[in-house]
């Protein structure tokens, strides 16, 4: 025999045997009595279970309420991610926008150089060939001149864009360090909502704790997102700087 | 100094350090060697003989502030030149960085006649402080 059939037999045997005692009698007004007793005492038992479901699902509304990090998560950090994300968008587009220009500039300077000196091969060809008029060397002569000074400047223009092609990447980098910050966010989120599982299942919560962020970095400032005063750009670190004597 | 100068460049991007190593290059300074963060970069300058370090400040491991405070805790090392070259924008990081002893701050994005500048004054104050 179950423990709980010997339970059940234990609360409710009695009653069973008066009732079934009543109607063996004829009792009516006993019969009725004890029915409307067992009926009372079941509901009691009902009433309880409600109360402490009640009461459970309170505090479990409250525990949702007051977890701060939640709150913070919610209210600044993930519209503050819609900002990151954004920058990223517009690092990205200024980084592709300036290598294009910069390609485009030089492109056309590489052609330059490339058309004249295959112009001047071909007169070059017929001096070495000794088949030329001397008006004609004097004019090759001339051509190279300019060629050799024309072909210097625009060598120069374009490894000057190359260099700037080059420092337009550095993009990836801080594009790099927003969107590890959202990945961090949400690592958080998940945990969050982890946590906010768990609570409504019952039992303790356990939180994670922050990172130290000044010590490890904030990443770089992004317009709309605030992390406290912060520098606009290299003139500000100087004038920081050199206020503090360095 | 000269152009033999040994760089240490350390950052977590490997396109930053290229991008570093390469302006380093066009300056002039071919003696350029990378580390990925503080962790790995602190053995190498104990290791190695180098000149001047520059570092970026948010990286995994050991972020560029703390290998900052290990350079100067270091009797050998203490007096090696610190360029931070990092986004950390925040006044109080900038703050920290002066008391922490870095010689230079560049903020990114930067340019290379920044980088320059910064390397130049570093190394004139080095000559004129010997």
């Amino acid at each position: 025999m179950t423990t709980a059939i010997t339970a059940l037999r234990e609360e409710y045997g009695a009653s069973i045997a008066a009732l079934a005692g009543a109607l063996a009698a004829g009792d009516e007004l006993r019969f009725i009595e004890e029915l409307d007793a067992l009926v009372k005492r079941r509901e009691l038992t009902l009433f309880g279970e409600l109360r402490k479901l009640t009461h459970d699902l309170q505090s479990a509304l409250d525990r949702f309420r007051l977890d701060p990090r939640l709150l913070t998560l919610a209210e600044k950090e993930v519209p503050d991610a819609r900002h990151r994300l954004d920058h990223v968008l517009k690092l990205t587009d200024e980084a592709a926008h300036r290598t294009m220009d910069l390609v485009e500039k030089a492109a056309p300077l590489a052609d330059r150089t490339a058309r004249e000196a295959a112009e001047i091969v071909t007169v070059w060809k017929r001096f070495r060939a000794r088949n030329i008029e001397v008006d004609e060397f004097q004019r090759m002569i001339e051509r190279m001149d300019v060629f050799l000074e024309a072909a210097r400047c625009d060598m120069d223009q374009v490894r000057g864009n190359l260099s700037e092609v080059l420092l337009a990447q550095g993009f990836q980098d801080l594009s790099g360090q927003i969107i590890r910050g959202v990945m961090k966010l949400v690592s958080e989120l998940e945990l969050a909502l982890t946590d906010l599982i768990r609570i409504s299942k019952s039992g303790p919560r356990t939180g994670k704790p922050l990172s130290d962020d000044t010590r490890r970095g904030f990443g770089p400032a992004i317009p709309g997102v605030n992390n406290g005063p912060a520098v606009s750009g290299q003139q500000d670190v100087d004038a920081l700087l050199s206020g503090l004597g360095m | 100094m000269s152009k033999d100068m040994k760089f240490l460049v350390v950052d977590d991007f490997s396109t930053m350090r290229r991008i570093i190593k390469n302006l380093l290059n066009d300056l002039g300074y071919a003696n350029v060697t990378e580390a990925d963060d503080g962790q790995t970069a602190l053995p190498m300058l104990q290791a190695g003989s180098f000149d001047f370090l520059i570092t970026d400040w948010n990286m995994p491991g050991m972020p560029g502030l703390d290998l900052l405070k290990a350079v100067r805790a270091d009797a050998k090392l203490a007096k090696m030149p610190v360029l931070m070259l990092t986004a950390e924008a925040k006044r109080e990081q900038i703050i920290e960085a002066a008391q922490a002893g870095v010689n230079g701050y560049v903020i990114k994005p930067f340019t290379a006649v920044t980088l320059k500048e910064k390397i130049d004054k570093i190394l004139e104050q080095r000559a004129n402080a010997a």
